[in-house]
Order: structure tokens, then sequence, then C-alpha cells
């Protein structure tokens, strides 16, 4: 994994590891369900001391990041955080698209009745088109 | 089985008029890293040689496993690692014999690891001792001193003069070494960068006494670098109460202190002050702000 860790930072080498792995997970390097080293290989990787990688785990785990499986290792737990930027990105979609119509000078049920009918019609469609942002 | 693998209360030592140790009391928890630092002639491989038994407590008391090493040697030596800067390796034999030798110290010593970490470190099994590189006799030093997997591996500033390549064998040594549970480490050494790689606990020493012992994120955290302004020039280093070091010139001036923040802080509204940068001092800027305290 590669995981950049500065030990003479001001920041603990525990809550830099913590960063990271999140950070791995927020842009798709880790996915749910996938397992972290163990924490001898991860210390040797990053040549750092075992107990910070069970403190950077264990703290990890009481997040719900990670699950902790006696005996078979470190998986990543679910995630929220990607399906929570796209939410993101989502709202201020929707807030332009909404400011547009307003300035079109559409009533509020003028507007509904729109993107219901938008909806019911894509519902409708027999393929579905993914857009990228 | 004892919780703290070594511990030293008081411990005190004069050599003729000098105070080598004073007063020295620490404590190291089984499964941790701790790591010592200090200049040279701090008291480091003074303090050291208690821990193997080569001195007796002139004042105070060293534990190691719970036991006194000096009236009781095999049970502390044969469960430690040691090594130092230039082992004191017997030239004339050649490097299989020598960990023949090693074997008949350690009943826990495991052949079969030892050979390969000596395939590991490349080192001729058939050279003598004599012809190794500096950095081969500290690998050999290495391999005699994990071979035998202690429950203590005692490290004298081990990475001394060693080219980045040993010295990353002897840090993986040292995380191996915690990564087995309830083996401890214990090492000194001036390369700050591979302490705050791996320590859970450090202590620093200056003219013998401790300066400094605690957990290495506490320390860190405690530790700030603040740089202040002045409104006119200061001609020389200004007296600020609370700070450890004072360096700079003329109107801005960085100052080291450890938990006097708001102290400082509350000086510089009556000083004609503003603090215009603050951050975590780095532990070579610790280490170097005590050391000239």
């Amino acid at each position: 994994m590669p995981l950049q860790l500065n030990p003479s930072s001001g920041v603990p080498l525990y809550l830099q590891l913590i960063e990271q792995i999140k950070h791995a997970i927020e842009t798709g390097a880790l996915r749910t369900g996938d397992q972290l080293p163990s924490v001898r290989q991860m210390a040797e990787e990053l040549m750092i001391n075992p107990n910070t990688v069970v403190r950077a785990y264990r703290e990890l785990e009481h997040e719900g990041v990670i699950e902790l499986k006696h005996g078979s290792g470190a998986f990543i737990c679910e995630s929220i955080a990607p399906r929570t930027k796209l939410m993101q990105k989502a709202h201020s979609v929707v807030q332009q698209a909404m400011d547009r119509l307003e300035s079109l000078d559409l009533t509020e049920d003028e507007i509904r009745r729109l993107i219901e009918n938008e909806l019911g019609r894509r519902r409708s469609r027999p393929t579905k088109k993914k857009y990228t942002w | 089985m004892v919780e703290n693998i070594i511990e030293i209360h008081n411990l005190s030592r004069c050599f003729g008029s000098k105070n080598a140790l004073k007063d020295v009391s620490l404590s190291v928890p089984r499964g941790t890293v701790f790591g010592l630092v200090g200049e040279n002639g701090a008291g480091k491989s003074t303090l050291i040689k208690h821990i193997l038994g080569l001195w007796r407590a002139e004042a105070g008391q060293v534990r190691v496993f719970g036991h006194d090493p000096v009236s009781n040697p095999v049970a502390v030596l044969e469960r430690i690692g040691y090594l130092s800067e230039q082992p004191d390796l017997p030239d004339w034999m050649r490097v299989y014999e020598y960990m023949r030798y090693m074997q008949a110290f350690y009943p826990k010593w495991d052949v079969p690891y030892a050979e390969s970490l000596r395939a590991q470190f490349g080192v001729d099994r058939n050279a003598r001792v004599r012809v190794l590189s500096k950095g081969q006799r500290a690998k050999l030093g290495l391999l005699g001193a994990q071979a035998h997997r202690p429950d203590l591996l005692l490290l004298d500033e081990p990475s001394s003069g060693l080219d980045p390549i040993v010295r990353n064998d002897i840090l993986t040594a040292v995380i191996r070494t915690v990564a087995d549970e309830g083996r401890t480490v214990f090492f000194s050494s001036h390369l700050l960068e591979e302490i705050e790689r791996v320590s859970d606990h450090v202590a620093m020493l200056h003219q013998g006494r401790l300066v400094l012992y605690g957990p290495l994120d506490r320390i860190k955290a405690q530790h700030r670098r603040i740089t202040l302004r002045f409104e006119t020039p200061q001609p020389k280093a200004p007296l600020i109460p609370g700070a450890l070091s004072v360096n700079g010139a003329g109107r801005e001036w960085t100052v080291i202190c450890n938990r006097q923040r708001s102290q400082i802080q509350s000086l510089t509204m009556s000083f004609g002050t503003e603090i215009v940068g603050e951050d975590a001092a780095s532990l070579n800027e610790v280490f170097i702000a005590h050391a000239n305290a």
C-alpha cells in the first residue's frame, strides 16, 4: 500500500495512518470488504512500531471504518463516505437547476410536476444512461 | 510475569568526581519500544551497562525481569539480546564458529532462524570475523542479539556510522521484536528520525539527569515552536520566561517551550510582541533546546 508517513511531523504517526487509510477509502483505492495488511505486515512495510498500527486499527474500528475479525484480519466496512460526497455533488446540481427554473418564473407546483414527469419518463425508458460529472 | 521489563529507581553513579548518573528513574513496560537520547557523555551507555549488570548501582535500584542483574546475571542475561556500537566480536573466529559459540550461551537459540538471518544479511559463513566490514560486523552482532528471540532487545547506539541498509536491518529487528507479543526493546540513538519512527516512550539524559521522560506523542505535543515578532529589533536574545530556547535576530525570535505556551502568550501582551507563528516542535529542536537550557 503506497502510504507515506512522516515521523518528524507534529502529527502523531497513528493519526497520520488513520487519515491515510480514510483517504484511501474516500478515493476508492480501498473498497468495502478489502483486507488491510496485518499489524505485523503494516509495521514492517511502513517501518513503524506495531503498537502504532494497533492504535490506528483500534481507533478505525471504534469509528466503524474497519472491522477486526479475530484470527482473519482487518476489513473495510461498508462506508458512507463516498455516498456522502456524491450527495453533496448532486445537491449542488439540483440547486443550480432550481435557480434556472425559478428565473423562468415557474411556480413551485409547476417545477414539481416537471420533475415527476421526467422521473416517470426515465422509469419507462428501456436502457439506463449514466452521466459522468 | 512482570509488567515492567526494566525498572530503575533513583539510580546514581559517580566515576571519581564526575556524576555519570544522577537520580535516574524510569520504567519500560513489556511489549514497548523505549528510546533513549542524549549527547555524548550524557550517561546513556552507563545506564545500559547497569541494565546488563556490568555496573552495580551505587545508589538506587535496577530491576530487569524483576531481578537484580548484578546478583542474578544468568536469569537476566540469557533473556537479553545486546548490541552496541562497534560490537566486540572474537576476530579469530569464523562466522559459523561464532554462531555456534553464541548458541552455547542461549538456551532459546533458534538455529534455522539464525541461519536465515545470516543468509538475509549476506554474511559469508566461512569468513573470519576480522575481515568483515564495519557494516557486516554490525549485522553479525545483530544476528547474535536476535537469534535467541530475546525478551529484551538492548541496543546501545547500534546504527552509529552505518549505511542506510544496515540501519534498516536494525530498525526491522526492533519492529519484529515488538511484533512478537510480549517482547521489548530498549535502544539509545543519536538518530532522532529512528527514535521518532519506532519509540513508544522516550527519555533524554543530559549530564546524567533525566530531563525528559514519557510517551513520545505526549512529549512532541507538549513542545511548541512559537515565533514572536517584536515591535523594536532586539540586539540580543530577549529573556523570555518559560522558554527553553530562544533563537533569531532583529524583530523575529523563535521560542521552544514545554507546556508553557499560555505563559508565553500572556507575556507577549506586556512586551509589545505578537505571535506570528506556532507549530509543534520537532524532536531535533526539543533535543537541542533541552541540551542547551
